[in-house]
């Protein structure tokens, strides 16, 4: 085999105490498709981070073309040829396809001639396959489009090496091929690709070599064909892990929360939610399977009371909540984990004592003739902090000092410590590790078990049927027919979130 | 009593431009400032310390060219301070420019009894006559309107056609545009972000102390206390108004002018009505664009918010 393009040993980046990762070894040739694969917190990111100068490594080296190169930026990296295109993308939405591909350009005169930029774009545009129209406005492209423009960038820019962060997480099917498409046709013209993905069928669809990391760690690395998909999910996750883990006890209970045929106020650029009628009883899980953006979140949203009702009514016990503010549904027992930690579950530059009283703060003991009581609030929040295992300093902390899981952690444990009846969880497990996802899960199925009531909303559907007394599947907007424990079919929920089924349902509503 | 329209609407027309001049000078180089991202409140201070500078320049020298210089230099040195707890120490841009604005305010009053002690009447210069452009200003109406204007009034509309063509026209406009937006994106394009601010900043100081000048070299021809009463402060929502584009920036200066005028001219015309009421009839319209035009502004992105490598 020809001499690698890069080359990165033993590659090592800690953060704090936590090492993302341990010695990493990875070679990537030109005129291959690479998938480097792992779990949510494998440290693939991180490595391709380092690659691109944005980290800078604490340990190890790496060669370009055999020559030992240090990376200290973004710009570095450019100029050996590397590039990368973000989860986010860095583009500017304002600006024209043919602006954002001018940005920060050397060479020629400081005039800036855009005609000649939308040629050299178009040259590269069909070389590639990468159709996208130079004079258009990026904020107004689809987000393949934007990924095409991205992609484009690089080429642009003399990339050799490309590296793509989850480049399908957002796009459609449609889209992914295309894209799948445009790869190959990189490839042909000698690129190097790196495709970060925790999509075992990606890897296996597109990639020529794969690289498996685990923990920080290379836990498998080869060409694809003599890789099976049992090996891939043995490295990548270990040994296959018990899905149905979670006790349940059967409660009998009489009360529930009831949706009689909502319909959410419309907001533009949203999926309209309409016709949802269900009934969370309480003392069991009911799950919300769907692809992200089928509405709902903004299904939760208007429970909770966030968005308002345009028809259908929302009982908690038989009460009707439709026009109560959300103080007062707090106060009804109802509760909510958003989706969004950092910016609507927790203030994070306030501390966890702070954090912890926010949604009652106005309610005995938290306040005491009117005033705050500090230490009642730091007993609970201590409370909060053993009985749900949360690692910090101390209960003064920040809440953005915490981790992703530990902060989870808190905000459920939080919610749970409050006179709660219903809960609406929205992706409560979402980018968080194996540890704190089980906790989690386990605090859910606990107070399930304690007779509240749980909605829960998931991306994961193995973790929807390894948690929920039942299901209902969303499809733009449009809810299923609960369909009961004894019914779990993964293979029929599946169809059913890409809408099997639902054309029907329209027709006959 | 009939009120002369015909006689207040051409009093407005010849009044228009050189009340819009100080305004419309700081507020294009406001609006390459906010362009860049960084927004100065500070033009008011920096304003009224071009006005003293330049009123004591001129008044030693006799040089109005001298005052105008001077002028933009103390804007330079003000807008340099503003760069630098803004952009290199990332202080908060809104409590920066107030602190700029205050020491203008304050400073400029010193200045001017340091320089002159305190006097019964005001020290006055003479101010810069206007130019008029042969045949052209012959013309009826717009004639003594448009080309018998200060020479200062061309050069303006000139570096208006520079700034529109430096921003949509050439790389680093493109660069700047894009530091205002994004300036990750921008660094990462390997643009450096710091060096567009500091530039911008400083080019918008200096339009501030020109703007300054204008006051006291072309319209008063003294200087008074707090002569700026707020210009300043309605040169950023010019920009606000204009959407960020220079030629609206322009526009929104005339109207300006034009209702500034609107009010010297009633209040002679009108001297029993309560002039006070009339004296925040300016300020009050450029309120009233503002929500109007604000509520539909797409601001640059960045826009007061600092940038941090690190994060």
């Amino acid at each position: 085999m020809a001499e690698p393009e890069v080359r990165m040993r033993g590659i090592v980046k800690k953060f704090g105490q936590v090492v993302a990762n341990d010695g990493v070894d990875l070679e990537l040739y030109s005129g291959e498709i690479h998938a480097l694969l792992g779990e949510n917190g494998a440290g693939k990111t991180t490595l391709m981070n380092v690659l691109y100068g944005v980290q800078r490594p604490d340990g190890g080296n790496i060669y370009v073309k055999d020559k030992e190169v240090s990376l200290r930026s973004s710009n570095d990296a450019q100029s050996l040829g590397i590039g990368m295109v973000h989860q986010h993308f860095s583009l500017i939405p304002v600006f024209t396809v043919a602006e954002n591909l001018a940005i920060g350009l050397k060479e020629g005169g400081t005039r800036l001639e855009i005609s000649k930029v939308k040629e050299r774009i178009e040259r590269t545009a069909t070389q590639s396959n990468l159709v996208v129209d130079p004079g258009k406005v990026v904020g107004q492209l689809s987000i393949g489009e934007q990924q095409r423009v991205e992609i484009l960038k690089l080429l642009f820019r003399g990339a050799q090496v490309l590296i793509l962060d989850e480049p399908t997480s957002s796009l459609t099917p449609q889209e992914a091929i295309d894209l799948f498409h445009t790869l190959r046709t990189l490839r042909q013209g000698g690129k190097s690709i790196v495709i970060i993905t925790h999509k075992l069928y990606e890897a296996l669809d597109i990639a020529d070599r794969v690289t498996v990391l685990r923990k920080g760690r290379v836990t498998l690395k080869g060409a694809r064909e003599g890789i099976t998909r049992e090996a891939l999910t043995e490295a990548m996750i270990g040994r296959q892990i018990e899905t149905k883990g979670y006790e349940r006890a059967t409660i009998a209970t009489t009360n529930s929360m009831k949706v009689e045929d909502l319909a959410v106020a419309p907001e533009r650029g949203r999926v309209p939610v309409e016709g949802v009628s269900l009934q969370i009883k309480s003392g069991e899980i009911l799950g919300i399977a769907g692809v992200a953006g089928n509405g709902q979140k903004d299904l939760i949203e208007c429970l909770f009371g966030l968005r308002s009702v345009k028809a259908g009514r929302i009982l908690l016990d038989g009460v009707e909540i439709n026009n109560f503010p959300i103080r007062k549904r707090l106060e009804a027992g109802l509760c909510y984990i958003p989706e969004e930690r950092k910016t609507r579950a927790v203030a994070i530059e306030m501390s966890l004592m702070f954090n912890s009283i926010m949604h009652d703060h106005w309610e005995e003991p938290n306040v005491r003739r009117g005033l705050l009581d500090g230490s009642a609030i730091r007993d609970l929040t201590k409370r909060i902090i053993s009985k749900f295992n949360v690692v910090t300093q101390s209960e003064n902390s920040e809440a953005g000092s915490l981790s992703g899981g530990n902060l989870q952690k808190f905000i459920v444990g939080r919610e749970m410590s409050r006179n709660m009846k219903y809960l609406l969880a929205v992706n409560p497990t979402a980018g968080l590790d194996v540890g704190a996802t089980d906790d989690v899960r386990k605090t859910l199925v606990e107070y399930r078990n304690q007779g509240k009531g749980i909605l829960m909303v998931s991306e994961d559907l193995d973790e929807l049927l390894s948690m929920c007394d039942r299901i209902v599947v969303i499809y733009k907007g449009i809810v299923s027919q609960a369909l009961s424990e004894a019914s779990f079919d993964k293979l029929k929920i599946g169809a059913m979130m890409l809408g099997e089924g639902f054309e029907q349902k329209k027709v006959a509503a | 009593m009939a009120l002369d329209i015909g006689l207040i609407l051409s009093a407005v027309l010849a009044g228009m431009i050189p009340r819009a001049m100080p305004a419309l000078l700081a507020a294009t180089g406001e609006n390459i400032d906010e362009i860049g991202g960084v927004l100065n409140l500070g033009v008011e201070g920096m304003m009224l310390m071009g006005a003293i500078v330049a009123f004591i320049v001129d008044y030693n020298t006799g040089s109005i060219l001298l005052g105008f210089l001077a002028a933009g230099a103390v804007g330079l040195l003000f807008s340099f301070f503003h760069a630098v707890a803004s952009v290199t120490l990332k202080a908060d841009q809104v409590v920066s420019g107030t602190a700029i604005w205050f020491i203008g305010w304050g400073l400029s009053g010193v200045l001017y009894h340091a320089a002159f002690g305190f006097t019964t009447s005001p020290v006055r210069i003479n101010t810069l006559p206007s130019v008029s452009i042969p045949y052209l200003s012959n013309l009826p109406w717009v004639g003594t309107l448009i080309f018998g204007e200060s020479p200062i009034f061309y050069l303006t509309l000139l570096l208006i056609a520079g700034v529109q063509y430096f921003l949509y026209h050439t790389k680093p406009g493109l660069n700047l545009r894009t530091v205002g937006e994004n300036p990750r994106v921008a660094d990462v394009m390997g643009v450096n972000p710091m060096r567009y601010r500091y530039g911008a900043t400083l080019f918008g100081g200096f339009l501030a102390g020109l703007g300054g000048a204008y006051l006291t070299l072309v319209i008063v021809g003294s200087f008074d206390y707090d002569m700026t009463a707020g210009i300043g402060f309605v040169a950023v929502a010019l920009v606000l108004f204009g959407k960020w584009r220079p030629w609206r920036v322009f526009i929104g200066a005339m109207v300006f002018g034009a209702i500034y005028v609107l009010y010297l001219t009633l209040e002679s015309v009108l001297p029993s009505f309560p002039y006070q009421f009339l004296e925040m009839w300016p300020y009050l319209a450029t309120l009233a664009f503002i929500v109007v035009v604000g509520k539909r502004a797409n601001p640059p992105q960045a826009l007061g918010r600092p940038y941090d490598k690190g994060e």
